[in-house]
């Protein structure tokens, strides 16, 4: 008998009554602590905020749903909200596609590849302030890139004072610092894909893309719904990286969602408001994930 | 097995709350302030430049004369400032002491101690100081703060650009360039200069209000109950700024493009800053080329825009008189008088008003002369610091906008008007 077998065996002797008593909850506990403490507890007491009228000092005053009707009232959020759903539909995609690309490229036989994964993945370890600051270094418009055109006689390009170039700057620095983690993601996924799949196809004479079009997407379907999920929350909660880079400019080009509510909380001291924004922001991607999770079936097939 | 798992897990939950535990209770020790007679102040504070330091030694004369009192100096970076005296409040613990700056003032003034009370009442107390900032520390009857340096916007210029343009400075207040003559000098010394830039303006909007009182313009009504920047005088001040991006004397890349202006100036390359009197320290290890202060133009009136720094003591810090007593040592003529001439900042005391500084004496003296020809409206307006934060940004970032071309300089202003008014009404529930 194999030790597999024999492992299933143990685990099948357990009758369905046998409990495993408190065990289990307290594996749980660490984590359920710090997770009450610092994400539930705060959540609800933001959503109590938000009906109300709060500077962060002085008592506060209850206003009923006034904060929410103001923010219906508020184009500047809709239009900060509309920039973020911007940012979202070309960053999602384009992470997406780079990092697929990517981690197929570097699960092939290469040589190195051990070097050119952890290139890839280095920026996922750098802070956000950071990330955002080299690329200010490099975008800038007295920045590394206008002085590397002017070698070559080029006039130079206004990346931070242009809306356009200012929007590229940030897709660019945001694809470049969450590619590594996404890549790691989908080379667990591509190497979960059980290679006979693959000769069956390459036997039956498959080109490439058809092998790619009719085995590994269908069956990065579940990485994939995961990938895209993370990235549209990652771009919905997008801030210090964009901060550090434009500032939100140029004028408020780039001022995202978040940032907008920071601005709400800490200049304008409306911490009411700016919670009742958040509780919008919160509901808008819980409607987000609960779609997508819908019309993906959660991943499966 | 089973068993041996549950052992782990037990012990492992025991470790992580007597973690827990230990935390919270060196917390407590820290907290307390016991019933010695010791007493310890935490001073929250931010530094411009080299001040902290002279703060640190001003501290250990204190605490030298005062054995039984103990200052904690806390330095955080001025942007976190009112996050982290926020935080101290809302959750109880609030520090005896914070340097303070106009910004952050109003939003704190309902828990500051009343330091008139103990200074002989308000007009005694406020009697000390210069008059244009007193709108700024006096709250609703209150000395909320004790003013420690005030500072004035004023124009810092390249000396050796200028030489090499043959462009001569105003030398006294009876020549001072309008507008048009300083943006027709800065294009010569860009010509023949060499400079890139004619100059470089700091990005926040209560650089640019200087401008707007110069057009003879204003943020408020006088009495504070409605939005005026909308006015002939605003949109022209708007326009002017507008049209010096646009002639090319300004670059982009600082309001639009969140370029840092005292690294440009530093470069050379750059006639002038439009900065703060606080810049002077900043800028005197520059080797490169030679600079200098200058009068600011004028529009239909000179003007600067007042401001300052201070000391704030807070409520139930449970050393509220010892807070006290060490806010009128430092604000006293002498240790002011060293502080500020250590720091290279203006005093606000009226009996310093004439500081012996071992650099830049004649550069002070001109910011001084500034802040003496600066017009009301400058102070009253900042000074409503629960309604010019809800405005402020966006008023930074509409000045963006107009530059860009995004919308118009009367558009832009109706808007931050409506802003104001905004403000001004729900000040007013």
């Amino acid at each position: 008998m194999s030790t597999q077998a024999s492992a299933v065996k143990r685990v099948k002797k357990r009758r369905p009554d046998q409990s495993m008593g408190w065990t289990p909850y307290l594996f749980v506990l660490p984590n359920l602590l710090i997770f009450s403490v610092f994400i539930v507890i705060p959540t609800i007491i933001g959503f109590v905020y938000s009906f109300h009228q709060y500077d962060g000092l002085n008592p506060m005053e209850f206003v009923g749903f006034d904060n929410y009707k103001e923010i219906f009232k508020d184009s500047e959020f809709w239009g900060a909200l509309g920039k973020t759903a911007r940012y979202a539909v070309i960053a999602v995609p384009s992470i997406y596609c780079v990092s697929l690309a990517v981690a197929m490229m570097l699960i092939q036989p290469l040589r190195a590849k051990g070097l050119f994964r952890s290139i890839f993945y280095w920026p996922t370890m750098i802070s956000y302030i950071i990330v955002g600051l080299t690329w200010k270094w490099i975008f800038g418009d007295f920045g590394i890139m206008n002085y590397v055109l002017s070698l070559f006689g080029s006039e130079p390009i206004q990346f931070m004072s242009n809306p356009f170039f200012a929007n590229l700057s940030v897709i660019i620095a945001t694809v470049w610092s969450r590619l590594g983690f996404y890549m790691v993601i989908f080379m667990a996924g591509l190497q979960a894909i059980p290679i006979d799949y693959y000769e069956a196809a390459r036997l039956d004479g498959a080109s490439k893309i058809r092998v790619f079009r009719s085995i590994t997407l269908p069956l990065l379907k579940p990485t994939t719904v995961l990938v895209v999920m993370l990235a549209l929350i990652d771009a919905f909660k997008a801030y210090p990286l964009l901060f550090a880079l434009t500032g939100g400019g140029p004028g408020k080009e780039t001022t995202f969602i978040v940032q907008y509510i920071y601005e709400t909380g800490f200049a304008k001291q409306e911490l009411g408001m700016a919670s009742a924004m958040s509780v919008v922001l919160f509901v808008l991607i819980c409607l987000f994930t609960a779609l997508q999770n819908k019309l993906s079936k959660g991943g499966e097939d | 097995m089973n068993k041996l798992m549950k052992t782990v897990t037990i012990a492992m939950v025991f470790v992580l709350l007597t973690v827990l535990t230990a935390c919270g209770s060196k917390e407590s020790a820290d907290g307390g302030n016991g019933a010695g007679k010791k007493a310890s102040l935490d001073f929250v504070w931010f530094s411009d430049g080299n001040e902290g330091e002279i703060m640190k030694s001003i501290i250990n004369d204190y605490q030298t004369k005062n054995p039984n009192i103990t200052v904690n100096l806390i330095e955080v970076p001025y942007k976190d400032l009112g996050t982290k005296l926020k935080t101290m409040i809302s959750g109880g613990k609030p520090p005896a002491l914070a340097r303070i700056s106009t910004t952050e003032l109003g939003a704190f003034a309902n828990q500051a101690i009343d330091l008139s009370a103990s200074n002989g009442g308000l007009d005694s107390y406020t009697a000390q100081y210069v008059d244009s900032i007193k709108p700024f520390y006096v709250v609703n009857g209150k000395a909320v703060a004790a003013p420690m340096d005030v500072t004035a916007n004023g124009l810092i210029y390249n000396k050796t650009l200028f030489d090499k343009a043959g462009v001569k400075v105003p030398t006294s207040q009876d020549n001072i360039w309008t507008w048009d003559e300083f943006s027709a000098a800065l294009k010569q010394v860009m010509d023949k200069g060499g400079a890139k830039y004619g100059m470089v303006w700091d990005y926040t909007p209560q650089r640019w209000s200087t401008l707007l009182y110069q057009f003879g313009g204003s943020m408020m009504s006088e009495d504070g109950t409605k939005a005026t920047i909308n006015n002939e005088a605003g949109v022209k001040a708007a326009e002017y700024f507008k049209k010096l991006h646009d002639d090319g004397i300004m670059p982009t890349s600082v309001w639009l493009g969140g370029d840092n202006p005292n690294n440009l100036f530093r470069t050379g390359s750059v006639a002038a800053h439009f900065a703060g009197n606080w810049m002077i320290g900043n800028y005197k290890d520059i080797q490169n080329f030679q600079w200098g202060v200058t009068y600011m133009p004028k529009g239909t009136t000179r003007s600067s825009v007042p401001g300052g720094k201070f000391a704030m003591a807070f409520q139930k810090s449970g050393v509220e008189k010892e807070a006290t007593d060490f806010i009128n040592y430092i604000s006293s003529k002498e240790v002011n008088a060293k502080y500020c001439t250590d720091a290279l900042f203006l005093s606000p005391r009226k009996d310093n008003s004439k500081l012996e500084y071992a650099f830049g004496k004649d550069m002070m003296e001109l910011f001084s002369n500034e802040l003496n020809n600066t017009v009301p409206a400058a102070a009253q307006d900042w000074s409503r610091q629960t309604i010019v934060p809800k405005f402020s940004n966006d008023l930074k970032t509409t000045l963006s906008d107009i530059i860009g071309g995004k919308t118009s300089a009367k558009d832009g202003m109706d808007k931050v008007a409506q802003l104001i008014d905004k403000a001004i009404a729900s000040e007013k529930k």
